[in-house]
């Protein structure tokens, strides 16, 4: 029998020193973890539609070199850091002055606050379903350190721009770590682009711990090109009463896979989980959320859609998990999926475990294509057949691109879907 | 303007219509009644271009031109327009979106300048209260939850706002109140001109108090077996379809399949 596949040790050496001692220990530990890690395959429950999607070579095993090369982000206004490979570019960030809120580089903590974060990096994350995102806690040369002291209040939206250079092959760890303090606010937007064209991986994790009351907004644009692969995890703790509402707008790759894991740990949580997914050509993205309903009286409401062209494979896993003493639980949870062609496939699974008696939880998933007759319909007024494929899979996403809280985003989000209607409707 | 012969169509291989002739000039409402499954609606989805159906033999002409080889699209922007007996449900797409779309469409065809959302929202008013439908129903989704009279009236609204020169209404005043028919015929009538043509399918004579037709057919069994005047909806009316002995027929026909 050949032997499963592990992690290569090439991409368990680790190269910077540029971070605070503390973070160097973890960082060490938690590759020592990682040995002889066992890589997912298709036997592997939450990897089997998409292992084969999963392309890890040595050469991808280096780090992508983050200086001399030319910053971008900088169109984007307000609060923004520029992660360049993993690294922070300080010269193209603009780091927001308001009381009560830290914003800092990993790599300029000092050995106290090193320490403290090292105590809580990885702890909002489940090791056993995210897999490859751990290798971020062994490989990351920089990141994101959010501290809301409690009620404050961050006034405009921070932009965090992840951009990865593949002139080479290689990959980058950037990592965010969100502590929002009792009744602090803050709203996150992440954007994953890149440029260059060598194979290329991107490991990413963002961490959120919302103290009580603490309300957060976390916006996802996934958009680098086709060399990129993209593993990436979100990990969130509620406490009391705190809110948490996701927006991932995602477009498809070589390889695309997204972990959202939430913790309702106290009373009166929520949690409110939007997706829209676009895939073509070859493309493949797999979203993995789960939702822990830990303690009693929260409510978690999840929405996902995924569009799928060409020969593109969508995959969506939504789990809850209501625990035995969350009773007065409500869960939602709905995922529609649309193929756009035969050739396309959407794999979902609702995957419910409750344990309460006294909940309401409601799921639903579908898969289906663009309406015959109200294409008919649409063309029958005059209106030309690649505008009216557009209105009708627009339909199926409006609802949740409108709930984008940033005109900005809503923007960059249509201006990528007007491309991809580009491609996949074709003018007759 | 409109000339239709010898026209065949099936649907899953199963043959409805069966061989229609009919002419239509510009400025004619022509009128077609006959029992239910008779083939009504194939008639007004055939020429639509709904391509469910499948055309096995004959021609039709729109002024001398073949309709058959048109898409749906580019056949209403050479004047079609159907009034759909059950409209179409479209969620997540406004009906204020949906009509500008379909106005500008019509407008790029013809060559003239899209209409910006402002001038567009201004005439969509003006259209929907001469339908008597609120404006508020501009927002909602494309007949998303319109009662069956709502929906009848928004059929007449696009008519209202593409100016078709062939509206083809699949029975627009089912299903309305005495108001509701009142004002559908109204919209219908102001429709009515010289060089347009209308072709209405209808189960009630009472339609054609409103909107007086210059002929009257009866469709049965996939083909007409009867033409006339306004008089025959009124004979239709007192004697049912009996007499004309569509129930022989349609028992010999499926006698024979
Ligand atoms: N998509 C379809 N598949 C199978 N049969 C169909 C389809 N569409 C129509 N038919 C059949 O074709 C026949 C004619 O239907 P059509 O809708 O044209 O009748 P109609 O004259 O409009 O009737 P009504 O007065 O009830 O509206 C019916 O027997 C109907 O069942
Ligand atoms: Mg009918």
């Amino acid at each position: 029998m050949k032997p499963a596949p592990t992690l290569s040790s090439a991409f368990l050496e680790s190269a910077g020193q540029s971070l605070p001692e503390a973070l160097l220990e973890l960082r060490k530990q938690r590759g020592t973890a990682l040995v002889d890690m066992p890589l997912p395959t298709r036997k592997t429950e939450n990897w089997k539609y998409s292992s084969k999607y999963l392309k890890l070579t040595d050469d991808m095993a280096s780090t992508l070199p983050s200086e001399g090369k030319a910053l971008s982000g900088q169109e984007v206004p307000g609060y923004r850091i520029v992660f360049l490979n993993g690294v922070i570019q300080p010269q193209a960030s603009e780091l927001p002055q308001v009381d009560g809120i830290r914003v800092a580089s990993f790599r300029d903590l000092d050995d106290q606050e090193a320490a403290e974060l090292a105590d809580q990096l990885d702890n909002t994350l489940d090791d056993k379903a995210v897999q490859l995102a751990r290798l971020n806690a062994a490989r990351f040369e920089d990141g994101l350190l959010i501290r809301l002291q409690p009620d404050a209040v961050l006034d405009q939206p921070l932009f965090v721009i992840h951009e990865v250079t593949a002139d080479a092959s290689g990959s980058a760890f950037p990592r965010i770590f969100v502590d929002a303090g009792r009744h602090s606010q803050a709203t996150l937007v992440e954007e994953y682009r890149s440029s260059g064209a060598e194979p290329v991986m991107v490991n990413t994790v963002t961490e959120f711990k919302l103290a009580d009351g603490a309300n957060i907004t976390n916006v996802r644009l996934t958009m680098e090109g086709e060399n990129v692969q993209h593993i990436g995890a979100t990990g969130v703790r509620q406490q009391r009463n705190a809110r948490f509402e996701s927006h991932t707008v995602g477009f498809g790759g070589p390889l695309r896979r997204h972990d959202l894991q939430v913790r309702l740990e106290g009373e009166g949580g929520e949690c409110k989980l939007n997706g829209v997914v676009v895939t073509q050509g070859k493309q493949h993205f797999d979203n993995h959320t789960t939702i822990e309903h830990v303690a009693a009286h929260c409510n978690s409401e999840e929405t996902y859609r995924n569009i799928a062209a060409d020969q593109s494979h969508a995959v969506f896993n939504g789990r809850i998990h209501i625990h035995q003493d969350a009773q007065k639980s409500n869960a939602d949870m709905n995922n529609k999926n649309l193929l756009l062609s035969n050739g396309a496939e959407i794999d979902t699974k609702p995957e419910l475990e409750i344990y309460a008696d006294d909940v309401k939880c409601a799921h639903g998933a579908t898969i289906g294509q663009l309406d015959e007759i109200s294409l008919f319909y649409l063309v029958s007024r005059g209106i030309a057949r690649r505008e009216a494929n557009v209105l009708l899979t627009m339909a199926f996403i409006n609802e949740l691109v409108e709930q984008i809280p940033l005109e900005t985003v809503r923007e960059t989000a249509h201006t990528r879907l007007n491309q991809f209607f580009d491609q996949t409707f074709q003018e007759v | 303007m409109l000339s239709i012969k010898n026209l065949h169509a099936s649907v899953e291989g199963k043959e409805i219509l069966k061989g229609i002739n009919l002419e239509i000039k510009a400025g004619e409402v022509h009128a077609i009644m006959g029992p239910n499954g008779s083939g009504k609606s194939t008639l007004s989805q055939v020429l639509a271009g709904n391509e469910a159906f499948e055309v096995t033999e004959g021609e039709v002409t729109l002024n001398g031109e073949n309709l058959l080889d048109l898409e749906t699209e580019e056949r209403a922007r050479e004047g079609i327009f159907l009034a759909f007996q059950y409209p179409v449900e479209i969620p997540g797409v406004s009906n204020l979106q949906f009509l500008r779309t379909a106005v500008n469409a019509m407008r790029t065809h013809r060559g003239e300048e899209e209409m910006n959302a402002a001038e567009f929202m201004k005439l969509a008013k003006e259209v929907s209260k001469q339908v008597d439908l609120d404006p508020s129903f501009l927002k909602r989704g494309v007949n998303e939850g319109f009662s069956g009279g709502e929906k009848k009236r928004n059929e007449i609204m696009q008519a209202l706002l593409l100016q078709p020169k062939l509206a083809i209404l699949d029975e627009t005043d089912s299903g309305l109140d005495i108001d509701a028919l009142k004002v559908v015929s109204d919209g219908v009538n102001a429709l009515r001109s010289e060089d347009r043509a209308i072709l209405m399918v209808t189960h009630y004579q009472r339609l054609l108090n409103h909107i007086v037709p210059d002929y009257v057919h009866v469709l049965a069994g996939g083909k007409i077996i009867k033409s006339g005047g306004r008089e025959l909806a009124l004979e239709l009316e007192e004697k049912g379809y009996g007499w004309l002995g569509i129930k022989d027929e349609e028992t010999a026909d499926s006698a024979a399949n």
